[in-house]
């Protein structure tokens, strides 16, 4: 088991070592399905070897899911769109803190998952272009046992040729607009305040912490 | 209003609804009646039970009178206007109630219990309880399906059914589905749904919890409509009637363990977040029917006011 582990580790970074220089590449050429598909592999890999990883403390664990998320998953983008009409009305400041914010919750979510992780795989089925610069990966999740369960990834490439996640849809249910319409709910319930949601935000990431 | 004839004894008819179907809808149009019926087809319960229920209906009435309606945000804020016709929940304060209601029933004792039945069973005896249970719905799977215009799934389903029931020992093993026959699992709201019925506002129901006028009716139809219960009501088996529908509860609740832990635990409002999966959730399940094979994914772009900067 751990050899295989070991062996899919370093397939990955085979792989990853090839794939990278040649997304790179590719943002002045076109990108390919392929070139889609690999990002959502790797991302996948990457998450599975840390949660395998039992070298790892805690600690260390979340660190490299932190990093991990910060660099595969377009949070600016994500956090405009979850805090919709009231972005605009929030200044600078309560921008950044929402978004720093967001990111310690998705961290901790994520990592919280990943702590039930069983043996699960993912497979990348194909992937559509969506839009001028965003593509859609379909993929499967295939557990040991029940049926597999349908994902689908949005992600856009940037000037540089790096992709990122911008949702992810699980059995058809959009991670997106479901933060957004209960980002939404929290606002009005704290009479439209951007400091309050900011607010109920930390308490959030207070009880998350307490729970892991 | 629509479903006020296959209302099940635990249900409230809401007033509210009547005209929330129109596209505009202002407080006036939330004129609140309660029509409950005060007497269920009581064989099965005591007076005692009855009594009890009796005090909680109005309990509840009382609550969802003074909770009410939503007011809608004025004219002068479009955006926000949007948003509210979007959320489509006129009754959210009422829906709150019943929902904390719900989750007050879940914490104290439906979860507990659940947590009990995967604590006590495992994992394998559990699949075989769902398993069996999945085999008897296979009439309201198959009339689900033939409606959905997929007699080709209808089969399938038959298949199934012969199946399991025989080399799968009475259904306990879904054999069928390591043979390249997965289930699938049509409801009447979802039929509803293909046929081009919208589903109307969002409404949270006592005990059942999430769902809209036309998923309830399909609920209520398909509560009665279960040829299995039907015949075990006409022949004084109501026990088991009601046997089946207690360890469905726990066996779905069960399933469902982590994931509305996850839900709850990761939520700002745990009640927006439950509206926007199930509302998720049942398109996706109607878009399924409707085109199989086909993933359709939900598009950022439907939703209104999405800022974009760059």
């Amino acid at each position: 088991m751990i050899r295989r582990t070991f062996l899919h580790a370093a397939t990955l970074c085979f792989l990853a070592a090839v794939a990278i220089p040649a997304s790179g590449r590719a943002a002045t050429t076109a990108t390919t399905t392929q070139d889609a598909q690999t990002f959502i592999q790797r991302l996948a890999h990457e998450a599975i070897t840390t949660v395998a990883d039992s070298q790892l403390s805690d600690a260390e664990r979340d660190d490299h899911f932190r990093r991990l998320f910060v660099s595969s998953f377009d949070i600016p983008e994500i956090g405009r769109f979850v805090l919709s009409r009231y972005w605009r009305t929030a200044t600078p400041d309560q921008q950044q803190n929402f978004l720093k914010l967001f990111e310690d919750i998705n961290v901790l979510t994520w990592a919280q998952r990943f702590k039930d992780y069983h043996g699960e795989t993912l497979e990348t089925l194909g992937a559509t272009k969506d839009g001028d610069r965003g593509w859609i990966v379909d993929s499967r999740i295939t557990r040991k046992q029940g049926p597999p369960i349908p994902v689908q990834w949005r992600i856009r490439q940037s000037d540089d040729g790096s992709f990122r996640v911008v949702d992810i849809i699980v059995e058809g249910v959009s991670m997106a607009i479901t933060y957004r319409s209960d980002y939404a709910a929290a606002m009005q319930s704290s009479g439209g305040r951007v400091d309050s949601l900011l607010a109920a935000m930390r308490k959030k990431i207070d009880q998350l912490k307490a729970a892991g | 209003m629509a479903y006020s004839f296959v209302e099940p004894p635990w249900f409230f008819g809401l007033g509210c609804v009547t005209e929330i179907s129109a596209p505009s809808f202002g407080v006036e149009a939330c004129d609140f009646r309660i029509s409950h019926r005060s007497q269920p087809s009581g064989q099965m319960m005591s007076l005692k039970a009855l009594q009890k229920v009796g005090v909680r209906v109005t309990l509840a009435s009382a609550a969802l009178l003074l909770a009410g309606c939503a007011t809608p945000p004025p004219d002068d804020d479009p955006e926000a206007k949007a948003e509210f016709e979007q959320l489509n929940d006129p009754l959210e304060p009422t829906n709150r109630v019943i929902f904390e209601f719900n989750d007050m029933l879940d914490v104290y004792f439906l979860r507990p219990v659940a947590q009990g039945y995967r604590a006590i069973l495992p994992k394998f005896g559990r699949d075989r309880v769902a398993d069996f249970l999945d085999n008897l719905k296979m009439p309201l799977y198959f009339t689900n399906n033939l409606l959905q215009g997929n007699p080709s799934l209808a089969g399938v389903t038959i298949e199934r059914f012969v199946l399991n029931s025989t080399f799968g020992v009475a259904g306990l093993m879904d054999v069928a589905t390591p043979l390249g026959l997965p289930g699938n699992k049509p409801d009447l709201g979802q039929t509803f749904g293909v046929w081009g019925i919208g589903e109307g506002p969002y409404l949270v129901l006592p005990l059942m919890g999430p769902s809209n006028p036309r998923d309830a009716v399909g609920l209520g139809i398909e509560a009665v409509a279960d040829p299995l219960d039907y015949y075990l009501a006409n022949n004084e088996m109501n026990w088991v009637l009601w046997t089946r529908f207690g360890i469905s509860g726990i066996s779905q609740r069960e399933a469902y363990l982590d994931a509305l832990d996850d839900v709850k635990r990761t939520s700002l409002d745990y009640y927006s977040a439950m509206r926007s999966l199930y509302r998720q959730r049942r398109n996706a399940q109607i878009n399924e029917a409707d085109n199989p094979g086909q993933t359709v994914v939900p598009s950022p772009d439907n939703h209104i006011d999405i800022p974009k900067i760059k």
